[in-house]
């Protein structure tokens, strides 16, 4: 790890969490209870996350859902069978400029990807990092998660939460922002890269602070870090995060990894990670959690 | 025992008596608040070959609704216009893509969304059940009219050509198109993907995922409210709109929908008032209804009912 974020860390750890966490019957049912969370992060910043605990005896297996490339932020992704919250301690957590997180700062879509980005000390994401790091740590305090089997899943977020972390036993992350970004976004017209083109169109000469500090979040320098079993979900063959294109990630990753490469079908992909993530918690029946027009 | 077949689904939905005399009036209500449109050059976002605008209108209850406006460069001097609208959860992007295919184009971004969530912010989840119990104050009622005065909007712009105007949009944008083109008559042509807010008392049924799963969290918690949510529903179902659209119109689904159920799709394609329209259903497919096989049908389409780009060499 890096001076960079062991300074990060180190920051954050100056602040305790200090969580409130209040039910929210409305979105609680007979097999899970929903409580709204609010903790504080590095700045200081107040958090704001969804945690849903399974009705029973615990411990339970977890997953963990990073802040998204997203302004929402969902109890569950969308999709994803309401079921699964009887058998998952799950926790999403909105970082700083997300919904329910967006005071005193709201991020834009897009936008957010360039805000502050040609100084690495004052990067948006140097704080959202942060953010999320917070957001396991916190999952990991409460005594209905089995600490065996505790999944981080997500974009790019994820991964670096679970190298910068402690307590990832399995990741699931779809890169999208931070893998070669530099390299690539010139390759595509497609957001959030073209974020970085839309910045660097306007502000050329800022294209060499802005390369250095997305070196900083590049995940090559972060999968040394990880040791926790990795689902690696790649683009379809041809795209820009096609399996060949995440190769040297994967070759970096110090735990066992499976890259998946999409079959560009919600279903297919949902339907993959959805049962790895099972294999990895020992839930046998995965049948029994999946959304109704995907079981057999 | 066999799984039933999606396209033989017997639907609940019935649309009320008094379903054209309620829009009716909405609309009459929506008439009488000044457009006020407002168009912001964005040099950040604005390329070689694509100018980019953030805009501004005011709708029904006098609420500022947030666009963004693209139109191509290179671009004749009245030029087809699509209107691109935004899925539930997600943040209206900025349609460079359809400029860079030769179009003018709008992304709406209805009320409660960002950048149009000053004066109103329910939140997500939220927004599905916002005064749920009464329809002329339910969330949806100024959402729809947010993106009808989209195409007001464009009509008032003088570089587009009015009559050839498409609208398009997956899941929540998939029952927008279909509210929109059953709605704003100047519509020549619309694909929807995987609509939502179509079939809503069969979908809460179908599937237990979000966002449907709001009403049943909604309805869970106050059970004495069921019959009028059931009520104000039915003013909104895409379904009930469908046998006024009269434009050529495409449509996709995916069969292994977990977020809108393939049964509503099918409900609501046959419910379609137009004589040109097309189903794609695609196996093997989810929310993402085939897009990427898909794609190619939609440009396909829009290129045949909205000619007269300029498209590059």
């Amino acid at each position: 790890m890096t001076q960079y974020w062991d300074d990060v860390l180190a920051a954050l750890a100056r602040y305790p969490a200090r969580p409130e966490i209040e039910p929210l019957p409305l979105r609680s049912t007979t097999f899970a209870t929903l409580y709204g969370v609010r903790l504080t992060s590095l700045g200081p910043y107040r958090l704001f996350g969804y945690l849903s605990i399974p009705t029973g005896a615990g411990p339970f297996p977890a997953i963990y859902y990073p802040p998204k490339y997203q302004s929402v932020l969902e109890i569950i992704p969308q999709g994803t069978a309401n079921l699964q919250r009887s058998r998952y301690v799950t926790f999403s957590l909105a970082g700083r400029g997300q919904r329910n997180a967006d005071t005193p700062y709201a991020a834009m879509f897009p936008g957010l990807l360039t805000e502050g980005v040609d100084d690495a000390a004052s990067y948006m994401f140097r704080g959202i990092v942060a953010d999320s790091v917070r957001g396991l740590e916190f999952l990991l305090t409460r005594r209905e998660v089995d600490a065996t089997r505790v999944v981080v899943a997500g974009n790019d977020i994820a991964l670096i939460t679970a190298a910068l972390g402690s307590g990832a036993t399995s990741v699931v992350t779809t890169p999208a922002l931070f893998y070669r970004t530099a390299e690539l976004a010139p390759k595509t017209h497609g957001y959030p890269l073209e974020e970085i083109n839309d910045y660097l169109h306007l502000h050329p000469a800022r294209a060499e602070a802005v390369r250095r500090t997305l070196a900083h979040y590049d995940l090559l320098g972060f999968a040394p870090g990880v040791t926790a079993a990795t689902l690696l979900m790649a683009g379809a063959p041809g795209t820009l995060l096609d399996g060949p294109a995440l190769g040297p990630l994967a070759t970096a990753l110090r735990g066992p990894v499976t890259v998946y490469e999409s079959q560009q079908s919600l279903y297919k992909d949902g339907l993959y990670s959805e049962r790895w993530m099972a294999e990895q918690c020992g839930i046998t029946d995965v049948q029994s959690i999946l959304p109704a027009h995907w079981r057999d | 025992m066999p799984k039933a077949r999606p396209a033989d689904y017997r639907s609940k939905i019935r649309k009320p008596d008094d379903f054209d005399a309620f829009w009716s009036d909405v609309l009459r209500q929506a008439s009488t608040v000044p457009l006020e449109p407002e168009v912001v050059p964005d040099p950040l976002r604005t390329s070689d070959d694509v100018e980019v605008f953030q805009v501004f209108y005011t709708s029904i209850d006098h609420v500022r609704i947030a666009a963004w406006y693209c139109r191509p460069v290179r671009r004749a001097a009245r030029t087809p216009a699509v209107m691109v609208l935004p899925g539930y959860q997600m943040d209206p992007p900025i349609p460079k893509e359809w400029a860079r295919k030769g179009y003018v184009a709008l992304s709406v971004a209805p009320r409660g969304k960002l950048r149009s969530n000053r004066q109103f912010n329910p939140g997500y989840p939220n927004l599905l059940t916002h005064n749920i119990v009464d329809r002329h104050t339910y969330a949806y009622r100024g959402f729809y009219v947010d993106t009808w005065r989209g195409i007001d909007f464009l009509l008032a712009r003088p570089e587009v050509e009015p009559t050839l105007l498409g609208v398009t949009g997956s899941s929540q944008g998939g029952g927008l198109t279909i509210t929109t083109a059953a709605m704003r008559p100047e519509v020549r042509a619309a694909s929807a993907g995987a609509p939502y807010l179509c079939g809503f008392a069969d979908a809460i049924e179908l599937t237990h995922t979000y966002p449907y799963e709001e009403i049943n969290d909604y309805v869970r918690r106050h059970p004495e409210r069921r019959a009028d949510v059931e009520q104000t529903i039915a003013y909104f179902d895409g379904i009930n709109f469908a046998d006024r659209i009269s434009c050529p119109i495409i449509m996709n689904i995916g069969l292994q929908d977990n977020v809108c159920p393939p049964e509503t799709g099918y409900v609501l394609f046959d419910r379609i008032g137009a004589a040109d329209k097309r189903l794609y259903p695609y196996d093997g497919h989810g929310h993402d209804a085939g897009r990427a096989r898909h794609g190619a049908v939609t440009d396909a389409f829009f290129a045949r009912h909205l000619p007269g780009r300029e498209v590059s060499p």
